[in-house]
């Protein structure tokens, strides 16, 4: 399944990337997230609970960072298991400043899925995961306001 | 036996329609047994995969759970078996790999089970089997046919190699069809593929399995078109029980297609978990499980060349196919893509040569075994597709260019039938006709012109055409023998008179839809010219009927009616000797008619009634005679028997967007003779909308992984009644010769002869603007005609 698409947030790429790069400000807004544990450099454990439409399931797995670049971007590795299938993404992530106060957020990536999740189709998950980015640029949009 | 009281060729009203239409159906996910447990499987999410542990501890300590069992368990327990033995080229015996109850050290597709949990309700069967822990080591996948085949292919069993269960060849030799193609004056050729199809039953299958310690007896409820082939694989094959202490019934069943023909591992699993657990056990397998589970149809991938002589007369055909078979032998899987496919390949046509070959694969995807048609949809399409791509090549008219190459007509009565190059042998057929009919109700002149002139004001009109012939009534039980089936296709009819003169009918033919009670009860009443409400249809149970072949392969009426047919003759014989003795005549002036025994040339009658009740008290009666009006026969058919037909559709293509519109559909089937009118013209529109839902709709994807991307109604596009036109329908009748219905079959036609006339028609109207495109890949999405057009 493709992954991409962009958004654009009223702050500097500086101050995305601190949050980004903060495991507090992660945990609140990557969706659905009930456990975000640094377990090294880069990476992460997680436990994610997400009931959406068809999708009512805890994921447990693991987030890397890669190729990062000081407040450029970063590729993200996404390992997930649950008792509907398994997914594994790879997502390319990158800020792009427009103007002074301003990035775009861009991201492009792969799902690979299995088990229930994979024959469910793109019509399904494709609707899921536009909602689940949805909601984390409006969870990072709030706690940007926070800030 | 020459005479009808009326019901034979009546549109009766199906008499079963009143249990399911008011909810009163009876399947085997309503039946609950005293003491019933359920199941749920524990299913690889991958398609390949090692299995490196299988952790049930958690499962095994939460709520309700009853027993969790996996592939170590039933190690010991035979794999379910294929029912068709096919041999390689070169002689050996096609590779033949277990495909066990659960599997234990590799899950070959997505889906293959690895435990299975019981549970006191559903619902924690289920919680519980999404706890058992599976540490899996996914492995690289095959999923294409042609793909699996080739150097540095993963392989799905590793005594299989390159993934090839057997190659297979019939017809001329392939040097003779060789030549006569590099001979021709034209040759159309054409790479195509036919795809995967999901059968998409309204009913999930289910099964409801007992086991009963004090009389050690089994009772296994379950979604099948044939109770008692389930029994005989299952007991003999799988479990190794004796037969005479299982019963096997198949209640109301919701549609098969095929997919319900096949013994299933959840079947004989539930059997052998009961015995364990000494409590019943039931299983019905969700909507998802049905798409990835339940065998899939078609799946070929074909190079076809037709080679034409300068007057278009056809002197040559050479076939190449791979064909899917899944990630094991499902129980008719070797048969359907060689000996229900390339015996087929002569088509309407008097081809003189003609070779097939075919190479059959094991790929991670679902098995792939008989769907409505089996083999013979995709001989159609080839053929059909071929001739009428050589008609837009050589511009000239597709229908002269049938009439051209037709087989002459001829009954097999007076006429000898017709032998072809692929070693059948057609009963009767009178090819010509269909193909009239058809362009005379479709005004195929007229439309032609209408075409001319649409595409002269940008418009893209189409027409395509179709003529099909199928084997049906399988099958003659020393042809299907010669050939490799490991079971005889016969059919079983017992009538039974009751004292009262009221008939029970007990027939091996197990309906899932097609309306046996009706069609089977105008025969019985109209044989014995008494009322239908007179007469009982069952079917399904192998305690009340004694052997049986069930339902598929349009074989009900011409295979198992004649059974009927047979018992009825003995009765009627029978009866004759009582009705002499009774009326002081000599048997040999009694005659039957009309529910009447009478004496030839005096008005001395006795009704049917009266001499069933003398046969049961038997107070003045023949000396040397038997009480009893009861009788079972065994109906080995001489032949297959061979229904046609032609199918012709109309199409407008939207120019900016692809889109296709079925403007019309016209069909005209020889299904021999028909008993029930109506219940044809329902069969046919049902195998029309399947035939057409392949042409334009369905269609299973796997990805690269092995894993099924649409299997849900949300990703799988079913056909719906607003995508069609009404369809025109007309029925031509030329009897079969060799059975005493007269009889062919019509459950499959629809789907068989439909879906290349709608490609043929899409095509065509691509044509008419000038794109002389070959092929568009089915499902043709709106996408798909859209960039034929820009290509």
């Amino acid at each position: 399944m493709q992954l991409n698409g962009k958004h654009t947030v009223n702050a500097a790429p500086s101050v995305i990337w601190k949050m980004l790069m903060d495991t507090d400000v992660l945990a609140k807004i990557v969706p659905g997230i009930s456990r975000l544990e640094k377990t090294g450099d880069n990476t992460y454990k997680s436990i994610l609970d997400i009931k959406l439409g068809p999708v009512n399931s805890s994921f447990t797995g693991n987030l890397q960072m890669e190729d990062i670049s000081e407040e450029k971007g970063f590729a993200l590795k996404v390992q997930q298991h649950s008792k509907i299938g398994n997914a594994n993404a790879a997502i390319k992530i990158d800020l792009l400043p427009l103007g002074e106060n301003q990035t775009e957020i861009q991201f492009d990536g792969q799902a690979k899925m299995t088990g229930l999740l994979a024959s469910m189709g793109q019509r399904v998950m494709g609707g899921v995961s536009a909602t689940l980015t949805k909601q984390f640029f409006a969870n990072l949009e709030k706690e940007l306001d926070k800030q | 036996m020459s005479t009808t009281n009326g019901w034979i060729g009546k549109s009766v009203k199906r008499v079963e329609d009143k249990r399911f239409i008011t909810g009163k159906g009876n399947y085997t996910d309503d039946i609950v047994l005293p003491h019933q447990t359920y199941a749920s499987f524990v299913r690889s999410p991958y398609a390949h995969a090692r299995i490196l542990s299988v952790d049930t501890s958690a499962a095994a300590a939460m709520p309700g759970v009853v027993a969790i069992f996996t592939g170590k368990d039933v190690a010991e327990v035979n794999g379910v078996p294929c029912g068709w033995l096919l041999h390689f080229k070169n002689g050996d015996p096609m590779k033949e790999p277990k495909h066990p109850l659960l599997v234990t050290d590799k899950a070959l597709h997505v889906g293959d089970a690895v435990a299975i949990v019981i549970a006191e309700s559903a619902a924690e069967a289920k919680d519980a089997a999404e706890v058992v822990m599976v540490d899996y080591e996914e492995l690289p996948a095959v999923t294409d046919a042609f793909k699996a085949t080739q150097a540095g292919a993963s392989l799905v069993h590793d005594d299989a190699p390159n993934n090839i269960c057997f190659d297979w060849t019939l017809g001329n030799p392939i040097e003779e069809v060789d030549a006569a193609i590099a001979a021709s004056a034209h040759v159309t050729t054409l790479e195509f593929v036919n795809q995967r199809m999901v059968p998409n039953a309204i009913e999930p299958r289910a099964y409801n399995s007992s086991y009963e310690a004090s009389t050690d007896k089994y009772t296994l409820y379950t979604s099948t078109q044939n109770p008692h082939l389930i029994r005989l694989l299952m007991c003999a094959f799988v479990l190794g029980i004796p037969e005479h202490k299982v019963r096997v019934v198949g209640p109301d069943v919701g549609g098969g297609f095929g997919s319900k023909i096949f013994h299933y591992t959840e079947e004989a699993l539930l059997t052998w978990a009961t015995r364990k657990i000494g409590r019943p056990v039931k299983w019905t397998s969700t909507r998802s499980e049905s798409f990835l589970l339940d065998a899939h149809g078609r799946d070929h991938i074909t190079k076809a060349d037709m080679g034409f002589d300068k007057d278009g007369k056809i002197t040559a055909l050479r076939v190449k196919t791979y064909a899917n078979l899944g990630a094991y032998l499902s129980t008719f899987a070797s048969c359907v893509p060689t000996y229900l496919h390339g015996t087929l390949l002569q088509g309407l046509y008097t081809t003189p040569k003609i070779n097939v070959d075919v190479t059959a694969v094991f790929t991670n995807t679902c098995v792939v075994d008989a769907y409505r048609g089996a083999g013979r949809p995709e001989a159609t399409y080839l053929l059909e597709r071929l001739v009428d791509l050589a008609a837009l090549e050589l511009n000239t008219d597709p229908v002269e260019l049938r009439m051209k190459n037709f087989i002459p007509p001829f009954d097999g009565i007076t006429q000898p039938g017709y032998q072809t190059q692929v070693a059948l042998q057609y009963d009767s057929g009178n090819y010509q006709g269909v193909l009239k009919k058809g362009i005379e109700m479709l005004g195929y002149a007229d439309l032609r012109k209408a075409q001319k002139e649409a595409a002269a004001n940008g418009r893209l009109l189409g027409i395509g055409i179709s003529t099909y012939i199928e084997a049906c009534g399988i099958a003659p039980s020393a042809v299907v023998g010669s050939l490799g089936a490991r079971a005889g296709l016969y059919e079983v009819g017992q009538v039974r008179i009751q004292p009262t003169g009221k008939v029970s009918v007990y027939t091996g033919a197990h309906s899932h839809g097609q309306g046996h009670e009706t069609t089977f009860a105008q025969v019985v009443a109209d044989k014995f010219g008494i009322p239908m409400e007179d007469v009982e249809i069952i079917h399904g149970d192998s305690e009340a009927v004694a052997f049986g072949m069930g339902t598929y392969g349009s074989r009900s009426l011409a295979v198992g009616g004649s059974a009927i047919v047979k018992s009825i003759e003995k009765i009627i014989e029978k009866g004759k000797k009582i009705a002499a003795h009774k009326l002081e005549a000599s048997e040999g002036d009694v005659n039957f008619e009309n529910g009447k025994f009478t004496v030839k040339g005096t008005d001395k009658s006795v009704s049917f009634g009266d001499v069933a009740l003398t046969a049961y008290v038997p107070h003045h009666y023949p000396k040397d005679l038997e009480p009893g009006l009861d009788f079972s026969s065994f109906y080995d058919p001489a032949n297959f028997t061979y229904p046609f037909g032609c199918h012709i559709a109309v199409v407008e293509v939207e120019k900016e967007t692809g889109k296709v519109h079925l403007k019309r559909f016209v069909a005209v089937d020889d299904v021999g003779n028909i008993i029930n009118p109506m219940i044809v013209e329902g069969q046919i529109h049902g195998g029309l909308a399947q035939g057409i839902g392949q042409a334009l709709f369905e269609g299973a994807d796997y990805d690269e992984n092995g894993q099924l991307t649409n299997g849900s109604y949300m990703d799988y596009c079913m056909p719906r009644a607003d995508d069609f036109p009404m369809f025109e329908t007309a029925s031509q009748v030329t009897p079969c010769p060799h059975n005493p219905l007269g009889v062919k079959g019509a459950g499959e036609a629809g789907a068989i002869g439909s879906t290349p006339a709608v490609v043929n028609a899409v095509i065509d109207a691509l044509w008419s603007a000038g794109h002389k495109v070959k092929d568009i890949r089915m499902p043709m999405t709106s996408e798909r005609v859209w960039r034929a057009m820009q290509s």
